[in-house]
């Protein structure tokens, strides 16, 4: 039943805005992804298209396959269908993502009864739901409206709904990003232990380290609505080849007590809004770019099995 | 809640009596004597002073108004100086025709206002027709929009009478006129409450759980886009029935409009301070209805403080 998640050549855009180019990934099944970069970089943009989520005005080219479902390709009924069951969405702001008139219980007990369950035995599957992600007493948490509960409790309800219908991808944005640390690592447990028990692929957004370290198996570099670098985990962090991630890796600083002060890096400039420049995104902010990174668009390519980036010092003389 | 509402009926209470002392207040600062609008202009001054005396017109503002005030208590709103019945029993007779009017003519502005929203509210792009109807309607007076009705549907092809009267038939023209008058109002707050509803996170939500898109209308888009309606009316209740003065009289609908019209040229106080009584009271009951409407409708009003 699972299947990698394989999206190739995808393009996105509104109007003449393109805001994602040529993103090219895979997420082998019952894996997790974590996407990293700064705001406006594309990486919402991406996942609602791979939820088949974007607003009707968004342009869509490329493939996005799982397995061997065209998720680029459904329409009507079948895209219904996939919606929830194939890939689920769990939003940053989970406030504005509940229905303010409805209890957590409901729009849990919803896609249950999308699915079949009698209204009585959706009810029960909340609640069952709710225990599933974490809440210990969850008959008064279905019971309450959204504006009751707390924001850690509210990202749990949107990650109870999306598991509602068990799907084989998760796609998470920036779930934590609102919460406070111990909420975040609660989430980030549920996450990992929803990994081990039900195989579901992830996508995790963030633009957290921390997070990264925490739950990756492989990672996604993305600027400028490209991905400028594609790696297993621990080679990415133990060899980052794109001028970006190093600079990224760099602004997070080890926390833990007895670490050593480190002075704190942050990357200079910021990233683009509107148009790309042309040549490689990164280079007006690039501590080591050449002539060449202002005119010609690095391709990506391989660094080691696995890894791929797209710069061009990768070859030259670094 | 209750304690909510109660803070709500409270100070209602408030604004009715504030009303009424304004009111009062320039009454008797507006120009023109009642006493001589009795007595007639060739009276003497002993005559007019007998009526003032009568009218209890002779005492300060404070004690006019202490008697006035205490009278509303009581359930008693003076006597019309000109018609010599008591006013409550004249605004009892016009209240029921106002009623009528009022709630036939808000139902119908609603229903259609709101059908029109919610139609041009799912069309992705704005829909000419809807704007065209709209401006159309905006710019047309009330009482030139009631009697080219009255011309029309009255008078050229006879289907409705265009003489006075309460019944079903005399009806249909006032509540039509009152309604196209609102029918803007309603499908322009429904159509947008529908696209920005539309656009709100938690309808992408909805569309991710795999919804049917009626589904999804009906069971998370519609509730949330009418919930303004819920007000508009409250208030609109209360300016309909505190008598649509034009649609009465060119109607001749016997409701308080066309009372409060009457008082106004025979300088009839206590008429006149009877219809702002009452107006005053159905302000504040229909904002408090809809009020707590709004509290069973969207639980996010349940636990604000007052």
């Amino acid at each position: 039943m699972s299947a990698d998640l394989v999206i190739s050549g995808l393009r996105v855009g509104y109007g003449d805005r393109t805001v994602i180019h040529d993103a090219s990934l895979v997420v082998p099944a019952g894996r997790t992804l974590v996407l990293v970069g700064e705001s406006g970089s594309g990486k919402s943009t991406l996942a609602l298209a791979a939820a088949r989520l974007l607003p009707p005005t968004a342009r869509v080219d490329g493939a996005i396959r799982l397995g061997d479902v065209d998720v680029t390709g459904l329409t009507g009924r079948a895209l219904r269908q996939a919606r929830g069951r194939l890939i689920a969405y769990v939003p940053q702001d989970a406030m504005a993502a509940l229905n303010p008139l409805h209890t957590a219980g409901h729009q849990i007990a919803e896609v249950l009864e999308l699915a079949g369950a009698t209204r009585r035995a959706a009810a029960v599957g909340a609640r069952e739901l709710l225990a599933q992600v974490g809440m210990p007493d969850p008959e008064p948490v279905a019971r309450q409206y959204p504006h009751q509960l707390s924001g850690g409790m509210r990202q749990r309800v949107m990650i109870a709904i999306a598991l509602a219908a068990e799907p084989e991808v998760l796609i998470a944005d920036e779930p934590t990003t609102a919460l406070d640390v111990t909420v975040q690592a609660g989430i980030l447990a549920l996450a990992r232990d929803l990994q081990v028990r039900r195989q579901t692929t992830l996508v995790w957004i963030t633009h957290d380290f921390g997070v990264v370290a925490e739950l990756a198996d492989a990672v996604a570099v993305m600027y400028g609505g490209r991905i400028v670098e594609h790696a297993p985990v621990t080679e990415l962090f133990d060899r980052p080849v794109h001028p970006y991630t190093r600079g990224l890796i760099a602004t997070t600083r080890d926390t833990r007590e007895g670490a050593p002060r480190t002075p704190f890096h942050a990357i200079a400039g910021s990233p683009p809004r509107g148009a790309a420049p042309p040549g490689c995104p990164f280079h007006p902010r690039c501590g080591v770019a050449m002539p060449q990174c202002a005119v010609e668009l690095p391709l990506p390519e391989g660094v080691a099995p696995g890894h791929v980036a797209a710069c061009h010092r990768i070859g030259a003389a670094a | 809640m209750a304690r909510h509402l109660g803070i709500r009926a409270a100070l209602g209470a408030v604004t009715i009596a504030g009303v009424v002392v304004l009111t009062f207040v320039l009454m008797f600062v507006v120009p023109g004597d009642p006493a001589r609008g009795i007595a007639g202009p060739r009276a003497d001054a002993e005559t007019l002073a007998l009526v003032r005396a009568n009218l209890h017109l002779d005492g300060s503002l404070a004690t006019q108004l202490w008697s006035y005030m205490s009278g509303i208590v009581r359930g008693d709103l003076g006597v019309s100086y000109v018609r010599r019945e008591p006013v409550t029993d004249l605004l009892a007779a016009r209240l029921p025709a106002t009623a009528i009017l009022a709630c036939a003519g808000l139902a119908l502005s609603v229903v259609l206002g709101s059908a029109l929203g919610v139609w041009d509210g799912l069309r992705p792009r704005r829909s000419r027709l809807l704007a065209t109807i709209n401006v159309g309607l905006l710019s047309i007076p009330t009482f030139s929009m009631g009697f080219t009705l009255l011309l029309i549907f009255g008078y050229k092809l006879s289907l409705f009478p265009i003489t006075g009267g309460t019944g079903a038939a005399n009806l249909v023209l006032p509540a039509v006129t009152l309604a196209l008058w609102g029918v803007p109002y309603y499908a322009s707050v429904v159509r947008d409450g529908m696209q920005e509803v539309l656009a709100a996170p938690y309808t992408r939500t909805a569309v991710g759980k795999g919804l049917p898109r009626r589904a999804v209308i009906t069971g998370h888009v519609l509730r949330n886009a009418l919930s303004p309606v819920v007000t508009m009316v409250g208030l609109d209740f209360a300016i309909y029935m505190s008598g649509v003065v034009f649609v009465e009289n060119v109607f001749a609908w016997p409701g308080i409009g066309q009372l409060q019209t009457q008082a106004f040229g025979d300088l009839d106080r206590p008429v006149l301070m009877g219809t702002v009584v009452v107006a005053a009271v159905i302000v504040v009951a229909a904002n408090l209805a809809a009020d707590t409407a709004r509290m069973f409708l969207d639980p996010r009003t349940r636990e604000q403080p007052a």
